[in-house]
């Protein structure tokens, strides 16, 4: 810790004000949980239809019907995004353009997307409008009626757009493909009577009260069946590392990729998250490479941005490095980023720096729990998974434990195991898996 | 809706009216002779229309294949100025509406377009 008098008297303020709301909070934090309790997620069950909620008493809300239905689970490829792209299209009782023209006129936004775990489909709304949002959300789940016009005039259309963006993207390019060959509107429909069934989804409110919710879930939600039907069946295998080295030739970027095994939602590694956030690569201060070990790494090859994440699924997670820039940069300084993670796995981290790393970590975990979309994913993909929400904010908790030994085994652990890299671009150029010293 | 006006819902509606003209109907469509041509009532409709295009468009592939195939029939007779033997020609019960449907739907999304358009909003406080 830096001490006192080298700060400012803007920055003693600060850190004094922070000490007393700790003292503040103590008295109506829940006892169970260590995060705050307007971060947390309430669940029930409403009628069989998972619900989570919680109540940040603002002036909008935000519900989404979360499925078990990512990439991961389609048993093609392409379904998932098929289905993300019928999200609000024609019902029975309704036509496209009526749903979004009604959306608009109550000054609601539809989204749908996708990530390799869930399918979302999400309503963004006033307070008041709950009851609204709440029907038409059980009537893109249960009652979509999957025309072939719509998918020949809007989805396929979308995809190829999609797909053909995702091709020109470099960076991209290394963690995603979608293909439409086993795609057609017969086979969406299937999938949706795979996907929207209430075991397999779960309906979750931010800004919601429990009480309006649960009301007008049991009332709305009727009509989704409780189980799946049709004949396709969910892609469920549990999720194995094998880690490996892809390359791929691009005149778009370039882009390399090295991964290990990281920290997942149902398993939570308090270290993985403090190591993602000391090798970081993104300053959080203006004209300054910052602390982290990345930015410094990329300081000396002009050009090169590298960063690090932990991308957290339900099983699994992974810990991501990711190097951009011009061919020669990114080879340099994927050589840094690894010397970096060696150094850290021979102790070579300083006192201040863990705790700067320590410090970075926990406002990620609590700034992501705050707002937006993260949270929303995370709950819902939580409930569809193991039943109860994943709390972003109590890992707040873990990562103020983790000590300089737990990050030098960690990083030890990672650089013995199986890597997997991906490099994207001019391949003359950038690194093998071995010149850069990993095992893969 | 439909693409031209037509008395047929207020006749369909009175059973006794309609027993009355359903063989005059009949007879007149054998009389006007498409049917001799192997085609139906609907290969009749004008394409030159967006909204024909469109349901065009719409049609599964095996009824557009099949569309295909009467009306280069029905040219073929019509420039060697002969008529299809009896066995070839459209049964009553075969003409049966296979556009008309899509191009009502597709002039009933165009309303509503137009009804979403042009509406007000009146708030009830």
């Amino acid at each position: 810790m830096i001490s006192r008098a080298a700060l400012s008297r803007g920055a003693q303020l600060a850190a004094r004000r922070q000490a007393s709301t700790k003292l503040g909070q103590r008295g109506y934090a829940a006892a169970a949980s260590s995060a705050p309790s307007a971060f947390t997620y309430e669940t029930t069950d409403v009628a069989g239809v998972k619900t989570a909620t919680r109540d940040s008493h603002g002036p909008t809300t935000k519900l989404a019907v979360v499925a078990k239905a990512g990439t991961r689970y389609q048993p093609a490829p392409g379904l998932t995004v098929g289905l993300e792209e019928f999200a609000f299209k024609n019902t029975q009782k309704r036509s496209a353009l009526r749903l979004q023209r009604e959306a608009e006129l109550l000054g609601g936004q539809l989204v749908a997307y996708h990530t390799r775990e869930a399918l979302v489909l999400e309503a963004r709304f006033l307070r008041e409008d709950i009851p609204y949002f709440t029907e038409l959300l059980a009537e893109a789940v249960s009652q979509t009626k999957y025309t072939t016009y719509e998918y020949q005039e809007d989805v396929e259309r979308v995809i190829h757009i999609k797909q053909a963006k995702l091709q020109a993207d470099a960076a991209a390019l290394a963690l995603d493909s979608a293909h439409s060959g086993y795609l057609d509107e017969n086979s969406i429909a299937s999938f949706s009577e795979a996907v929207y069934a209430k075991s397999n989804i779960a309906l979750v409110g931010d800004g919601a009260t429990t009480s309006a919710l649960s009301k007008w879930t049991e009332q709305f939600f009727k009509s989704v069946p409780a189980s799946p039907s049709g004949s396709m069946t969910l892609n469920s295998k549990a999720t194995t590392y094998y880690g490996g080295e892809q390359r791929i030739s691009h005149t778009g970027g370039n882009s390399v990729v090295m991964a290990f095994p990281g920290s997942s939602f149902g398993k939570f590694k308090p270290e993985i998250a403090v190591l993602a956030s000391l090798l970081g690569g993104q300053s959080s201060i203006k004209w300054a490479p910052g602390f982290t070990l990345l930015s410094k790494a990329a300081a000396s090859s002009p050009g090169a941005t590298a960063t690090a994440t932990n991308l957290a699924y339900s099983d699994a997670g992974l810990l991501t490095i990711q190097v951009t820039g011009s061919a020669s940069a990114v080879r340099a300084a994927s050589q840094e980023a690894v010397k970096a993670l060696k150094s850290v796995a021979e102790g070579g981290v300083s006192k201040e720096d863990l705790t700067k790393a320590v410090a970075r970590a926990k406002f990620d975990a609590l700034v992501s729990s705050e707002s937006g979309v993260s949270t929303i994913l995370a709950a819902g993909s939580g409930i569809v998974h193991t039943g109860k929400p994943f709390q972003i904010a109590e890992t707040a908790k873990g990562i103020e434990g983790v000590s300089a030994e737990n990050l030098k085994t960690a990083a030890k652990a990672l650089l013995e195991g199986k890597a997997s890299v991906a490099a994207v671009g001019d391949l003359h150029a950038l690194p093998y898996a071995e010149e850069l010293g990993l095992t893969v | 809706m439909s693409a031209y006006p037509s008395l047929a819902p207020f006749v369909m509606k009175r059973p006794w009216l309609r027993n009355m003209l359903k063989p005059v109907a009949n007879w007149y469509a054998n009389a006007s002779g498409y049917r001799q041509l192997g085609l139906r009532a609907d290969d009749l409709i004008l394409e030159e229309d967006e909204q024909v295009l469109k349901a065009l468009k719409r049609l599964p592939p095996q009824e557009a294949y099949d569309r295909v195939y009467r009306l280069r029939r029905a040219v073929q007779c019509s420039v060697t100025a002969k008529i299809l033997p009896k066995d070839q020609w459209t049964k009553p019960e075969e003409d049966t509406p296979y556009l008309m449907p899509l191009i009502e739907q597709l002039k009933a999304e165009e309303k509503e377009k137009e009804d979403l358009d042009s509406l007000t909003i009146v708030k009830n406080h």
